[in-house]
C-alpha cells in the first residue's frame, strides 16, 4: 500500500490551522490511515487504496479538516463551461479505448504544490492506475497547444522530442532507448500503433501511458494546465481525474470543461457533481449496535465530507473525489469512523450455537498427546519443499506432486507429498544438539486427486524419526504396533516394504483390510549420508484419515 | 553429629579412601590412586566430596620435578656420545677424521670425553686416559640419572645427593626441572573419629533387585546423598510451542461458542479471491504474493447460480445495491489454483454451506496460509491464521468489537486498541494495534471487519450481518517466548524446542 510523505508546513497551511505533530499522531489514524512515522520536517502515512483522494497533501488535509470539525460538510467544485475539444479517433479502441480530460487555469505553482503534484501523480499511477497499465496522466502546460487535440495512434516510426530528451526519437526509439520506455513498454506490447495526443498544429502533447513531449513541458511560471488522462477503465479515469482538478482547485485553480468526442458520442468532463445515495438509519443503527438520531447521523457523514439531505431515508452527498463508496455499508463505515472507532463500547452478544472441533483435529491432538508419551518431540514444519529434499535425498523415485508456478526461492517449490523426508530435514538440522533425538509431526501433506474441484487434496500424515546409536527396525516397528493396538487396531497384515529409503529387508508396510496405514523401517544409510547424518535412524509415516476411520469403526 | 549418620553419608569411595589414610597417615593421590586400583578421576571427586564433609584435610604442596628433555630421552636409548666415542676408540677406531664419518656426533663427544679426562687428541687421534679405560667398563653417575628418569619423573628429594651432576645435565640439557602442585590428603579428626563405624554394614548406593530379593537391604545402610548436588539433564517429549498455542486458541473459540470449517489449502482463486469480492486486478492477487500453482493449474468453479451471482456482483453489483467494480470478469482467472493466502477462504465457503435455518452461527478455523515471500527475520512463506465468523440477524461491530477484545485478552495481550483499516471484502474494517512499550508506538496486529453485502448475499442469497476477522498469532507467541526472527518459530531446534517453556494459557 502507498507510503506518502507530508511537510507538516504544507498540510497545516492547507489545513488552516497550528496543531502539534503529536495531535496530528494521534488523532489522523483514527481517521483511517496507518501512521508511518516522523520525518525530519513532516511525518509519512500510509493511504488505503480505496481512498486515493488522500495521496495528496491537499486531499488529506481537506479529508483531516473534516473530520476534525474545522470544515464540514460536502465541498462544491465547479467546473466552468469552455469551448475545448479533443477528437478521440476510433484508432485507439484497440490500443487504450477511454479518454478524459480537463482544463485548469489561475495556477500558482510553489514549491509545496509541485512537490504534493508530483507525489500525487506517481502514487496514483502505481495504485489505482496499477503501474499505469489502467490509468496514466498527463500534465501539459495550455498554452502552446492549439485545439481541437486529437488522442489516436500513430506508427512506430512517428517522430517527436520527448520530454527530457535533446532530440526528435521514433516511438520505437522512445520505448528502447529512454528509462520511461523500458519501464512502461510491457504496456503496449504486441500493439501495431501507439498512442498519440496531438494538437491541430501536429505537435505532439504525449504518448500515453508512456511519456510527455518536450513541446508542452511545465515549469514554474505555468499558469494554465492541460490534464489528459488515457485509460482501459472508464470508471477508474474519471475518477483519477476529479481526484486530480479537485486537488489543484484546493490550491485556488479554476477548473474549466472539456468536450471529448467519441465518434457516437460526445463526453464533456470532468463530472463534479457529488453522486446521491439513499441510507436508512435504521440500517445504520443495526449494523453498528448504537441508537443514533437522523442528525447524528447526518453530522458523523458531514466531518467525513459528505453533504446530506434529512429525511427517511437520508440522502447522501458523496463528493465526486470519493471513489470508494460503492454501497450504503460505505457510508455506515464512514459514520463509524466519525463516530470514532475508541468510542464503540465492546459487547459480545448472547447468540447460542452449535460448537465444536472437527472430529478429525481432535483425532490429531490425540495422536499428538499419546506420541509425546513415548518421550518423542513433536516438530512443526514446511509444507513447501522441493524435489531435491522429497525425492533425491530419499533416494525415492520422483512421484507426481502439487508444484507452484513463480515461487520467490527454489528451495520452495513443490508440496510435499510425505511427511517423512521433513523430520529427516530436522534431524540434519540438528546434529550440534544431544541425542537420542525422537520427534514427530502430525502434519499436512498435499496429493494430486482429479476427483477434488482444485484437483489436489489436503491430506493428514503422522510420521516419527527415532535417531540415536541405537535406533533400529524392531523399534520403529514396535513404536507402529503399539499405536496401532492403542487404537483397537489388531488385525494388521504386514509385508516387506520395497520403499527405497529403507535398507532393503528392513522396511514394512502395514495394511487393514487390505487399506496402506502404515511404512516403518530403517533407513538406508545413502539416505543418511545425503542428509549429513552420521546416527542410524528409524521412521514410520502413517496415513491419519485412514486410522481415524479404521479406529471409528472398530471401537463401534 | 550422630557418627554414625554421618558415615551412611558416604560413598563406597569415600570409605575406602579413608582406610587407606587410616593405615598409612597421610597419601598423595597418586598414592592413592595406585592403593585403590581407582583412575585419578574418581580419587579427586571422591577426595573433594570427604573433604567438603570435613572428613578429610587436602593440603596442596609444590614440588619441583625432573625429567628428561628430548635429547636425554634420546641418550636414555643410545647411550651417552662421551660413552659411546670411548667404546669406539678402545675398538680401535681412534682417527678422528675416520670417526668423524662413523659417528656424527662426535663434535659433542670430544668436548665431554676432554672435560671429564677421559682422553686426548693428539695428531688426530684420540688418546684415552686411565680414567677414560675405567669410566668404559662401568656406569656413570650421569648414566644413573638419566636412567631413573627415564622411567618416571623424580623430585627433588630422591635427588638430593646427585644435585652437582643434576645441576651439570640441566645446563647441559638433557634433563628439565619443572613445578608440579601435588595433593596429600591425611585425616582430620572427625574422619579418624568415623573409622570405627565405616566397617559395620554394607552401605548401598544403588538398590538393586537383588538386595530386595535377597532382603539384604534389612541389615544395610543407605549411602545418605547430597541432595544440592546436580543430576543430569533429561529431557522430556513435547509438544512443539506453537502447536500448544494452537491447542489452546481452538480450546477458547470452542469455549465461546465457535464451531470449526475446514478446507483444502490448494484452493481455487474463486475462493481465495472472487468470493471474497477482490476485484481481478487487484494488486493483492498479482503474483509477487500469491503462490499460483503449476500443477495443478486450474479446477472446476463450483455451482453455476453462485458463479453468475459472484460475476454480476463484480461487475455491477448485481442486486446487492452496490455499484459493483464495473470491469468484465473473466472465469478463467477464478479457476486458477493457488495455495490459500488466508483461511479466510475457509469463511466464504462456510457462509456458501450455510442455509437460512442455520442461522445465528458462529464459525472458527485454525490453519495455514501462505505467500510467496522471501523468507527472513520479518517473513514466512507459511503461517497460521485463526478466522471466525458470525453470522446472524442483528450482529453489530460492536459484538465484532466484542469478540477481538475478548481474543486480545486471551492470547495476553494487555493494551490494544481498534482503528479504521482496509481490506476490500469488509466494511467497516479495522486494524487491532498492540501497545509496543520498548518502541512506544502502536504496532498492526491483524484486521477484521463486517463481510460487505458483495461478499455476503452472493454466497448466501441475502444479506445479513457477517463478522469476520483473521488474525495470524504469529507476534504474540514471538512476544510471549522474547522469540526477535520469525524464523526461530519454526526453525525446529530440538535444544530450543526442549528448553521452551510451556504454554500455560
Amino acid at each position: 500500500m502507498p507510503v506518502i510523505e507530508v511537510k507538516l508546513a504544507d498540510f497545516l497551511e492547507m489545513l488552516g490551522k497550528e496543531l502539534k505533530l503529536e495531535e496530528i499522531r494521534d488523532t489522523l489514524p483514527m481517521m483511517g490511515v496507518s501512521w508511518e512515522g516522523e520525518t525530519e520536517d513532516g511525518f509519512m502515512i500510509e493511504v488505503f487504496p480505496n481512498r486515493p483522494d488522500m495521496l495528496s497533501v491537499e486531499g488529506l488535509a481537506r479529508a483531516y479538516s473534516s473530520f476534525i470539525g474545522l470544515r464540514r460538510g460536502l465541498r462544491i467544485y465547479e467546473a466552468k463551461p469552455s469551448d475545448y475539444t479533443v477528437i478521440v479517433d476510433r484508432k485507439v479502441e484497440a490500443v487504450r479505448p477511454y479518454f478524459a480530460s480537463a482544463v485548469l487555469k489561475g495556477i500558482e505553482f510553489d514549491d509545496a504544490l509541485i512537490r504534493s503534484i508530483i507525489q500525487m501523480q506517481e502514487k496514483l499511477h502505481i495504485t489505482h492506475g496499477r503501474k499505469r497499465r489502467k490509468v496514466s496522466i498527463g500534465l501539459h502546460n495550455l498554452e502552446p497547444i492549439r485545439f481541437p487535440v486529437t488522442y489516436t495512434t500513430r506508427p512506430r516510426d512517428f517522430r517527436f522530442r520527448p520530454l527530457g530528451e535533446i532530440r526528435v526519437m521514433s516511438l520505437e526509439e522512445i520505448l528502447k532507448g529512454t528509462s520511461k520506455g523500458l519501464e512502461y513498454g510491457w504496456i503496449l506490447e504486441g500493439k501495431e500503433e501507439y498512442p498519440i495526443l496531438i494538437d491541430s498544429k501536429g505537435m505532439v502533447l504525449s504518448m500515453p501511458p508512456i511519456i510527455n513531449s518536450e513541446h508542452t513541458r511545465i515549469d514554474e511560471a505555468t499558469k494554465n494546465i492541460f490534464v489528459d488522462i488515457t485509460s482501459t477503465d472508464w470508471r477508474a479515469m474519471n475518477e483519477v481525474l476529479n481526484i486530480i482538478v479537485t486537488t489543484f482547485a484546493d490550491h485556488g485553480a479554476e477548473i474549466y470543461t472539456v468536450h471529448n468526442r467519441y465518434y457516437d458520442r460526445v463526453v464533456e468532463t470532468p463530472d463534479l457533481s457529488p453522486r446521491e445515495m439513499e441510507l436508512d438509519p435504521e440500517y445504520v443503527n443495526e449494523l453498528l449496535g448504537l441508537e443514533l438520531g437522523q442528525e447524528e447521523i447526518a453530522s458523523y457523514l458531514e466531518s467525513m465530507g459528505h453533504g446530506v439531505k434529512l429525511g427517511n431515508p437520508l440522502v447522501v452527498l458523496v463528493p465526486c473525489y470519493r471513489t470508494d463508496v460503492m454501497h450504503p455499508m460505505d457510508l455506515v463505515e464512514d459514520v463509524a469512523i466519525a463516530y470514532g472507532y475508541d468510542r464503540f463500547i465492546p459487547e459480545i452478544p448472547s447468540i447460542s450455537s452449535p460448537a465444536g472441533e472437527d472430529p478429525l483435529e481432535v483425532f490429531c491432538r490425540r495422536l499428538r498427546d499419546f506420541m509425546v508419551g513415548f518421550g518423542l518431540l513433536e516438530t512443526m514444519t514446511f509444507m513447501m519443499t522441493n524435489r531435491r529434499n522429497l525425492f533425491e535425498r530419499m533416494c525415492m523415485p520422483p512421484e507426481p506432486v502439487a508444484e507452484t508456478e513463480n515461487p520467490k526461492t527454489e528451495e520452495y517449490n513443490i508440496l510435499r507429498n510425505r511427511l517423512l523426508p521433513s523430520l529427516m530435514e530436522v534431524l540434519s538440522g540438528n546434529k550440534h544438539n544431544p541425542y537420542p533425538q525422537n520427534i514427530f509431526e502430525v502434519g499436512e501433506v498435499i496429493l494430486l486427486d482429479e476427483r477434488e474441484d482444485t484437483g489436489a487434496r489436503t491430506a493428514k500424515r503422522l510420521a516419527a524419526a527415532l535417531c540415536h546409536s541405537r535406533a533400529n527396525f524392531s523399534e520403529i516397528k514396535a513404536l507402529m504396533e503399539s499405536i496401532l493396538s492403542n487404537l483397537g487396531l489388531h488385525e494388521v497384515e504386514l509385508e516387506p516394504s520395497s520403499l527405497p529409503c529403507f535398507i532393503e529387508g528392513r522396511g514394512v508396510e502395514a495394511r487393514i483390510g487390505g487399506r496402506l496405514v502404515c511404512w516403518a523401517g530403517e533407513i538406508r544409510p545413502e539416505v543418511l549420508e545425503s542428509w549429513g547424518l552420521e546416527m542410524p535412524v528409524a521412521g514410520l509415516e502413517m496415513d491419519v484419515e485412514i486410522l481415524y476411520e479404521l479406529a471409528l469403526n472398530m471401537g463401534g | 553429629m550422630d557418627p554414625k549418620l554421618l558415615a551412611s553419608s558416604l560413598h563406597e569411595n569415600e570409605r575406602r579412601i579413608m582406610r587407606v589414610l587410616n593405615e598409612r597417615g597421610a597419601a598423595t593421590f597418586e598414592e592413592l590412586s595406585l592403593a585403590l586400583d581407582l583412575n585419578r578421576d574418581a580419587v579427586e571427586k571422591a577426595c573433594a566430596w570427604a573433604e567438603s564433609k570435613g572428613m578429610i584435610e587436602v593440603e596442596r604442596r609444590s614440588r619441583r620435578f625432573y625429567q628428561l628433555s628430548d635429547e636425554g630421552a634420546l641418550y636414555a636409548e643410545e647411550g651417552l656420545p662421551e660413552k659411546r666415542l670411548v667404546r669406539l676408540v678402545m675398538e680401535g677406531f681412534n682417527e678422528v677424521e675416520a670417526l668423524k664419518e662413523l659417528f656424527p656426533q662426535i663434535n659433542i663427544a670430544l668436548i665431554w670425553v676432554r672435560r671429564n679426562g677421559w682422553a686426548d687428541v693428539k695428531n688426530g687421534r684420540v688418546e684415552l686416559t686411565e680414567e677414560g679405560v675405567e669410566a668404559s667398563a662401568r656406569e656413570t653417575v650421569d648414566e644413573r640419572i638419566i636412567k631413573r628418569l627415564s622411567l618416571s619423573p623424580a623430585g627433588e628429594e630422591e635427588m638430593g645427593d646427585l644435585m652437582d651432576r643434576v645441576s651439570l645435565l640441566l645446563r647441559r640439557g638433557l634433563i628439565q626441572r619443572s613445578e608440579r602442585v601435588e595433593k596429600v590428603a591425611r585425616l582430620t579428626e572427625l574422619g579418624a573419629s568415623l573409622i570405627p563405624f565405616l566397617e559395620e554394614v554394607e552401605v548401598i548406593a544403588q538398590l538393586t533387585p537383588e538386595h530386595l530379593r535377597t532382603r539384604s537391604w534389612t541389615k544395610a545402610t543407605f549411602q545418605r546423598y547430597d541432595v544440592r548436588l546436580p543430576a543430569p539433564r533429561i529431557y522430556p517429549g513435547k509438544r512443539h510451542f506453537v502447536s500448544q498455542v494452537i491447542d489452546y486458541i481452538r480450546r477458547f473459540w470452542v469455549e465461546l461458542g465457535f464451531r470449526e470449517m475446514k478446507g483444502p489449502i490448494v484452493e481455487l482463486a474463486f475462493w481465495n479471491f472472487d468470493a471474497l469480492f477482490q476485484p481481478q486486478d487487484h494488486p493483492a492477487r498479482d503474483l509477487a504474493d500469491t503462490f499460483y500453482m503449476k500443477t495443478p493449474r486450474s479446477g472446476r468453479l463450483p455451482d453455476p447460480e453462485l458463479v453468475r451471482r459472484v460475476k454480476e456482483t463484480h461487475e455491477n453489483g448485481w442486486t446487492t445495491g452496490s455499484t459493483g467494480w464495473g470491469y468484465s470478469w473473466d472465469p478463467e482467472l477464478a479457476r486458477r489454483c493457488c495455495l490459500r493466502t488466508h483461511t479466510t477462504s475457509l469463511s466464504a465457503l462456510a457462509i456458501s454451506k450455510l442455509r437460512e435455518e442455520d442461522l445465528p452461527a458462529k464459525f472458527f478455523s485454525v490453519g495455514r496460509v501462505f505467500r510467496n515471500e522471501t523468507i527472513d527475520w520479518n517473513h514466512l512463506i507459511e503461517f497460521y491464521q485463526t478466522d471466525g465468523i458470525v453470522v446472524g440477524d442483528g450482529v453489530t461491530f460492536r459484538h465484532m468489537l466484542g469478540y477481538l477484545k475478548e481474543y486480545l485478552e486471551r492470547m495476553g495481550v494487555e493494551r490494544f486498541r481498534f482503528r479504521p483499516g482496509y481490506f476490500p471484502y469488509t466494511e467497516m474494517s479495522l486494524e487491532a494495534e498492540i501497545w509496543v512499550e520498548e518502541k512506544q508506538s502502536w504496532m498492526e496486529l491483524f484486521g477484521a471487519g463486517m463481510f460487505r453485502p458483495e461478499v455476503v448475499k452472493p454466497l448466501f442469497g441475502r444479506e445479513v450481518p457477517v463478522l469476520a476477522w483473521g488474525p495470524g498469532f504469529d507476534r504474540i507467541v514471538m512476544r510471549h517466548y522474547g522469540i526477535n526472527d520469525l524464523r526461530r518459530l519454526y526453525s525446529n531446534d530440538l535444544g530450543q524446542l526442549r528448553e521452551a517453556k510451556i504454554w500455560l494459557r
